[in-house]
C-alpha cells in the first residue's frame, strides 16, 4: 500500500492513489488525506472528504497535477445521518481525525445522487511537505513548529547523509522535517541515482559506490507506546519508513543503541532531545564510558523518579551511539528554564563544548489596506472617521451650515405662521405660498447632503472604486502569537582526541 | 576557518577566516601571536588551543589543546562534582560555596557578600598600565600568569561578590588568555563571519532566516528524482530543481546547495589528483566522511583529507591547473580518459538554477566551499549541478549573442588551425551548448521551488518566475525590510484577486454579477484598461496562501544562578520572509462557498453578455 517513493520527497507530477495528498482550504486550514480509489460503504461516490467549503470525492482528487484547484462535488451527505457512530469509529481507526471532525460539522444538504460538480466551493490539492504536515498533523503532544525546527536544523548543521537521533518523537513534525533534510536516497533504491550520476558526472564507479554507502537516517525514540505505534503507521503511509527507525523505549534507562542487525547503528552525527529531563539521557551520549561520579552527581540533582538509578541492570559492554568520526551536534528542546540549567550543567560535566541557548521569536504579519475617511461612511471594513484635519473641519462646517439653514427655515416658518395669523386677524388675504416654497428649495440646494444622502452616495461610489488599491498599506503582527515555544540548547562534542593521537599527528606534521 | 575565542561562553567572538589551511605555513592571529599550521592540521574540529608558556620568547610558539573540563571550570564551579582536570584554579576565592542569597543573617553574619561596599576606583588595581604592558611583553605563554598577577594585585578582590568576581575573571581572561578554536567552515559560520564584516553583502541574512528559507522552500536532496513531463507534453516537472535569484553573493545558493548535498567537494579521489603531496598520508580516524573511508577500498586512496578546510587548497590548486570554463583536460588519470570532458551545468536533477542580473553571476561566497564560479573545478558537485543564466537570456534569449550557435567548422579547416584557435573554437561551441541547454531547460519551467533574495522589486521577479514553478511548488522571497514584501502581499491580496477575476471575465464578455447588477459597467474600463499593469503587476491567481513572517533567535546566558537573555545583540535588518504555494487555477469562473454573496452569482452571470 505504501508508495514506493515518499510524496514528501518526490510527489511526482500529479496525485496518485494510496498516496498522501493535502487539501488546502485556507492558509491554516489543511486536510491531509491518503487518497484511495476503493469504493466506500458510505457514499455512492467512493471516499469523500467533507469540508465546510464543499465535499470532495477522492476520485476527483486522484490523478490531478499538484496544485490544481479542485471544484467541490455534489455528494449526498444527508442520507447517512443515522450511521454517524459507525463512521466515527471507522474514521478513528484510520487515524483521520481531521476528516472526522469536519464530517460531523457538515450540515445536511439536499439529496442529489451523482458525483457532479457542485455550483460552488473549491479547494487546492497540494503535495505534502513537512511544513504543510506540521499545520495539519493529528496532535499527540506539543508540536515542534516550523520556525523552531528550521532554526534547529540550521544550527545543528544537519545535512543529507547525516544520521540523527530524535528522542521524544511526539507528534512527528520534527521527524518529517529532519527526514527530508537527511534524505539522500533510499537504501536499496540506487538505480536512478546511479544512472544519473553516470550520465552526468562520468566519474568512476568506485566513487559512486562510496557515496551511496551512507544514507541519511533518522533514529526516532518514543517512550509512549501508542504514540510510537501511530508514528510508525504514519511513516509507512507516507513512504518514509525506510528513512526512519522508530523505537519504543525509555532512553533514560536504555540509551540509544538500537539492537538492529547493524551493530554500528545509530552512529549518529546529530542529536535532538525533546525530553522532560534531557540531562538524564546525556550519560548515554558519550564517546567513552562516562565516569560514574559524574553520572551520579547529575542523577542525584534531579527530583525525577529514579528510573535510572533503580533497577540495576547487568552491565552491558559500553557502545557509543555517536559517530566516532564527526563532531556530534546536539540540541535539547525544553520549555522550562530549570530544565535548561540542569541540562547545561550536565553538558558541561560531560565535556560538551560551544554550549549556547536560544529562544525563538517568530511572528506572522498580516497585511491589509486601512481605509480611513468620510467617503467610507457606511462601507464595510473601513474606518469612516475623517481622514484629515481638513476633512474634519469641512464636516463641522457642513453640519453648521445645515443647522443654520435648518434653524433659518424654522424661524421663517414661525414668522410665516405669525404673519398668517396676524393677517388673518386683520382679515387680509394670506400671501402666496409659492414664492416661499421656491425660497426653501433654493436654500436647501446649496446645502451639504444629509446623512442618508451621504450613505447612499458612498455606497454607489464604492462600486466604481478600486478598493483593493485604496487606503494605506499596513502590516502588523497577527492576533495570535506564540511568545514562548521552548528553550533551545545547542552544543558540540568534538571527536575524541587522545594524547597518542596528538603525538601521532605531531610526529607526522613536525 | 579559525575562530579566536578565548572564552567559550562569549556570545560573540572574533572570527578570523582562513579560506584555506595550508601545511607548513604560519597563521597569524594578531595580538595572540603566530603559530605553524602544522600544529592544527589533521586534528579534529572544535578543539580549543592555547599558546603554551615558553621560557624562550623567541622560540616557535607551541599550542596545547585545552580540555573541556578546563574550559568549563568556571561555570561548573563547586556546584558539580566534575572531575576538573585543571590544576590551576582560575577562580580563587570561591567562598560562599554555592550560597546564592543576598541576605545577612540574624546574627549579622554575612551569608553572601553584596555590592554595598564596592568601591569604583581605578586605583584599586595596584598594577600600573606600564607594568601590565611589561608583563604582556615578558609573557609568551597563555596569558594565565598575567591574569593571576592582575587579580592578586587587585585590592578589593576579597570584597567582590561571587558573581562580580566571576565576571571580573571572565573579563580579564577574555583580554589576556590566548586561546582559539578551530571550526569547520560551514554556512552558519560563514554567515556569522560575513555579518560581522560586511553584512550588506549578504542582505543582512541571519542564520535563523536562512533556516526558514531552506524549510519553506522545501529544499532537499533530489538525487533520486527524475524530471517528468507535464500533461501538455512539453513542459517538465520536478526533478529536484530549484530556481534562485541571489543577490547575497552566493550565500543563499550555498545554503540551498548544502541542503541538497552538493555544496561540499567530494573528498576522496579528486583531491588526490591535485594533491601537493603534503597530505598524502593522512590518517582517516577523524575523517568527516562516510564509514566507507575505513573500507580497504578507501584506504588505498592516498589522500583522505581530514577536514573541509583542507579540501580547499586541493580545490583551488586544481583550478589553477585547469583551463577556464569547462575546457579543462580533466584529471590526468588514464582510465578516465575516454569520457574526460564533463559538460558544465549538465546535471538534469538535483540542480540549482541561478538567475543573475549581470553578465556573470556573483557567487563569490562559494569560493569558501572550493567552487569558483568563474573558473569551476570539474570535480566539484556544483560544476554540474549549478546552472546560471541572466535575465536577458531567460526573457529574450535571442538578444543574447551566446545563445546563437557559432558556425561549425569542418574537420579539415580545424586541423589547419593553430591549437590555441582550435581550443577557442571548442570553447565557444561548449559555451553555446551550455547556454542553450540551460536557457531552454529553464524556460520549460516545472521547478520545484523558487527562492528569491534580491534587491530588485520582488513583483517584477515573481511575474517572470512564478509561472516557471510547478504546481504545488514553493515560492520564498527574503527581504531585509518588511515593506517590499508587504507590497508583494498586497499584490496577492484577496481583494485584488477578486478584482482580477472580475477584470478577466469582463474581457471574455462575461460580466461580474455585482457590477452588472449595479449598472456601473463603464467604470470597468478603469480596471481593465491601460492601468491593468499597475493594478495587477502579477497574476494573483497563481499563488496560494501568501504569508509574511519573521523569526529571530534570541541568545541567553546560562550560568549557575545567572541565567538570563543577553543584554545586547545586533540590531539592523529584521529579515522577512514571504512564502506561498504555486497553484494551478482552473479555467473559467469559480465560485467560493461560505462567503457572503455567493448565492447571488447566478443572477449575475446569467444576464446576457454583450458580445
Amino acid at each position: 500500500m505504501a508508495p514506493a517513493v515518499s510524496p514528501f520527497l518526490d510527489p511526482g507530477a500529479s496525485s496518485s492513489a494510496h498516496s498522501l495528498g493535502i487539501l488546502q482550504l485556507k492558509r491554516d486550514h489543511l486536510i491531509p488525506t491518503v487518497l484511495s480509489d476503493a469504493s466506500s460503504t458510505e457514499y455512492a461516490e467512493g471516499n469523500v472528504v467533507n469540508t465546510r467549503f464543499g465535499s470532495f470525492t477522492h476520485s476527483s482528487l486522484i490523478g490531478k497535477p499538484w496544485g490544481t484547484q479542485i471544484l467541490a462535488s455534489v455528494v449526498d451527505t444527508g442520507s447517512r445521518g443515522g450511521r454517524s457512530k459507525k463512521r466515527k469509529r471507522e474514521a478513528n481507526g484510520e487515524g483521520n481525525a481531521a476528516e472526522d471532525a469536519s464530517r460531523s460539522e457538515e450540515p445536511v444538504r439536499s439529496v442529489v445522487k451523482a458525483a457532479t460538480t457542485a455550483s460552488s466551493g473549491f479547494a487546492h490539492l497540494v503535495p505534502p511537505t513537512p511544513e504543510t504536515w506540521t499545520l495539519c498533523l493529528p496532535h499527540r503532544t506539543q508540536v515542534v513548529y516550523t520556525p523552531d525546527y528550521s532554526f534547529i536544523i540550521q544550527k545543528m548543521r544537519l545535512r543529507p547523509g547525516d544520521h540523527i537521533i530524535e528522542a521524544g518523537a511526539g507528534s512527528g513534525s520534527f521527524t518529517h522535517a529532519v527526514a527530508r533534510t537527511v534524505f539522500n536516497g533510499y537504501p536499496g533504491l540506487e538505480q536512478p541515482e546511479e544512472k544519473d550520476e553516470q550520465e552526468v558526472n562520468g566519474t568512476t564507479s568506485r566513487k559512486r559506490r562510496r557515496r551511496q554507502q551512507r544514507h541519511g537516517h533518522v533514529y526516532s525514540f518514543e517512550y509512549h507506546k501508542p504514540r510510537a505505534e501511530q508514528l510508525r503507521e504514519e511513516l509507512v503511509s507516507h513512504g518514509l519508513d525506510p528513512l526512519v527507525t522508530v523505537t519504543n523505549r525509555d532512553v533514560y534507562a536504555d540509551g540509544f543503541c538500537v539492537d538492529a542487525e547493524n551493530e554500528n547503528a545509530p552512529n549518529a552525527d546529530v542529536i535532538f532531545l525533546d525530553l522532560p529531563a534531557p540531562w538524564l539521557a546525556l550519560k548515554h551520549l558519550t564517546r567513552s564510558p562516562p565516569p560514574p561520579a559524574v553520572v551520579k552527581s547529575i542523577a542525584s540533582d534531579t527530583a525525577e523518579p529514579p528510573t535510572t538509578t533503580s533497577a540495576p541492570r547487568p552491565p552491558k559492554p559500553f557502545r557509543s551511539p555517536l559517530n566516532p568520526k564527526t563532531t556530534t551536534r546536539i540540541c535539547t528542546f525544553s520549555p522550562c528554564i530549570e530544565q535548561v540549567q540542569k541540562t547545561v550543567a550536565a553538558m558541561r560535566s560531560y565535556g560538551w563544548l560551544d554550549i549556547e541557548m536560544f529562544t525563538m521569536e517568530h511572528k506572522r504579519l498580516e497585511v491589509r489596506r486601512e481605509r480611513v475617511g468620510l467617503a467610507e461612511e457606511g462601507l464595510r471594513g473601513a474606518n469612516p472617521s475623517p481622514a484629515t484635519v481638513q476633512e474634519a473641519v469641512q464636516r463641522l462646517r457642513d453640519v453648521e451650515d445645515r443647522a443654520k439653514v435648518f434653524h433659518g427655515l424654522q424661524k421663517e416658518k414661525q414668522e410665516q405662521i405669525m404673519r398668517r395669523a396676524e393677517a388673518k386677524k386683520r382679515g387680509e388675504q394670506a400671501p402666496a405660498g409659492e414664492g416661499e416654497a421656491d425660497g426653501l428649495k433654493k436654500k436647501t440646494e446649496g446645502l451639504p447632503p444629509s446623512k442618508h444622502d451621504r450613505l447612499e452616495r458612498a455606497k454607489k461610489e464604492s462600486e466604481s472604486r478600486a478598493l483593493f488599491r485604496e487606503g494605506r498599506l499596513v502590516c502588523r503582527t497577527e492576533p495570535e502569537i506564540k511568545t514562548h515555544t521552548s528553550y533551545l540548547v545547542f552544543a558540540m562534542l568534538p571527536v575524541e582526541w587522545t594524547a597518542e593521537d596528538e603525538e601521532k599527528a605531531r610526529r607526522k606534521w613536525g | 576557518m579559525l575562530t579566536s575565542c578565548s572564552e567559550h561562553l562569549r556570545p560573540a567572538f572574533r572570527v578570523c577566516c582562513e579560506p584555506q589551511l595550508i601545511a607548513h605555513s604560519n597563521i597569524n592571529l594578531g595580538k595572540f601571536g603566530t603559530f605553524n599550521s602544522n600544529q592544527i592540521i589533521d586534528r579534529p574540529y572544535h578543539l580549543t588551543y592555547e599558546f603554551l608558556e615558553q621560557e624562550d620568547a623567541k622560540a616557535q610558539p607551541k599550542l596545547r589543546v585545552v580540555p573541556a573540563a578546563e574550559l568549563h571550570a568556571e561555570a561548573l564551579g563547586s556546584d558539580h562534582a566534575a572531575p576538573t582536570e585543571s590544576k590551576d584554579d582560575d577562580a580563587p576565592a570561591e567562598g560562599g560555596g554555592g550560597v546564592a542569597y543576598d541576605i545577612v543573617g540574624e546574627d549579622g553574619e554575612v551569608i553572601m557578600r553584596n555590592n554595598r561596599l564596592t568601591v569604583d576606583d581605578p586605583s584599586r588595581q595596584t598594577l600600573s598600565m606600564d607594568e601590565i604592558e611589561e608583563l604582556k611583553k615578558a609573557g609568551s605563554g597563555s596569558g594565565k600568569d598575567i591574569i593571576e598577577k592582575i587579580m592578586a594585585s587587585h585590592l578589593g578582590i576579597e570584597e567582590k561578590t561571587k558573581f562580580s568576581l566571576a565576571k571580573y575573571t571572565l573579563r580579564k581572561s577574555r583580554k589576556y588568555l590566548k586561546r582559539f578554536t578551530v571550526l569547520p567552515l560551514d554556512i552558519p559560520i560563514l554567515t556569522e563571519y560575513v555579518t560581522e564584516k560586511e553584512a550588506y553583502r549578504i542582505m543582512e541574512l541571519r542564520d535563523d532566516s536562512l533556516g526558514l528559507i531552506c524549510s519553506w522552500a522545501n529544499v532537499h536532496s533530489g538525487a533520486t528524482r527524475r524530471v517528468m513531463t507535464a500533461e501538455d507534453g512539453t513542459s517538465q516537472i520536478g526533478g529536484g530543481r530549484w530556481l534562485v535569484v541571489d543577490d547575497t553573493g552566493g550565500l543563499v545558493t550555498a545554503a540551498l546547495a548544502e541542503r541538497m548535498g552538493i555544496l561540499y567537494p567530494h573528498t576522496e579521489e579528486e583531491s588526490s589528483d591535485s594533491e601537493d603531496g603534503n597530505e598524502e598520508n593522512l590518517p582517516v580516524e577523524h575523517n568527516d566522511d562516510t564509514p566507507a573511508t575505513t573500507t580497504p577500498a578507501a584506504s588505498t586512496t592516498p589522500a583522505t583529507t581530514a577536514t573541509e578546510d583542507t579540501h580547499m587548497p586541493d580545490a583551488t590548486t586544481a583550478t589553477t591547473a585547469d583551463v577556464p570554463n569547462g575546457t579543462s583536460p580533466d584529471q590526468p588519470r588514464a582510465p578516465r580518459k575516454p569520457r574526460q570532458h564533463v559538460s558544465q551545468s549538465s546535471a538534469s536533477t538535483n540542480t540549482l538554477t541561478v538567475l543573475h542580473s549581470n553578465n556573470q553571476p556573483n557567487l563569490s561566497h562559494l569560493k569558501y566551499f572550493g567552487f569558483d564560479s568563474g573558473d569551476p573545478t570539474p570535480s566539484h558537485p556544483l560544476y554540474t549541478h549549478l546552472k546560471s543564466l541572466s535575465w536577458l537570456q531567460l526573457l529574450s534569449p535571442t538578444d543574447d549573442p551566446t545563445y546563437f550557435e557559432p558556425e561549425i567548422m569542418p574537420e579539415e579547416t580545424l586541423a589547419t588551425l593553430k591549437s590555441s584557435k582550435r581550443g577557442n573554437y571548442y570553447r565557444k561551441r561548449r559555451r553555446w551548448e551550455r547556454t542553450k541547454r540551460v536557457v531552454d531547460e529553464t524556460r520549460l519551467g516545472g521547478f520545484d521551488g523558487l527562492v528569491v533574495a534580491s534587491n530588485m522589486e520582488p513583483a517584477t521577479i515573481l511575474k517572470e518566475c512564478v509561472p516557471l514553478v510547478k504546481g504545488g511548488g514553493q515560492v520564498v522571497v527574503y527581504s531585509p525590510n518588511a515593506e517590499p514584501l508587504v507590497q508583494l502581499c498586497d499584490y496577492y491580496s484577496k481583494e485584488r484577486r477578486t478584482a482580477y477575476i472580475a477584470s478577466q471575465f469582463g474581457q471574455q464578455g462575461q460580466l461580474n454579477g455585482k457590477r452588472k447588477q449595479n449598472g456601473v459597467d463603464e467604470e470597468e474600463d478603469d480596471v481593465e484598461g491601460d492601468d491593468e499593469e499597475d493594478n495587477f503587476p502579477v497574476n494573483p491567481m497563481l499563488l496560494l496562501a501568501p504569508a509574511l513572517q519573521t523569526a529571530r533567535g534570541r541568545q541567553w546566558q546560562v550560568l549557575p544562578g545567572r541565567t538570563h537573555a543577553f543584554m545586547t545583540s545586533k540590531g539592523g535588518a529584521e529579515g522577512y520572509l514571504f512564502t506561498a504555494t504555486r497553484v494551478l487555477p482552473i479555467e473559467g469562473k469559480v465560485e467560493a462557498r461560505g462567503l457572503r454573496g455567493g448565492k447571488k452569482r447566478k443572477t449575475g452571470t446569467d444576464t446576457s453578455a454583450p458580445a
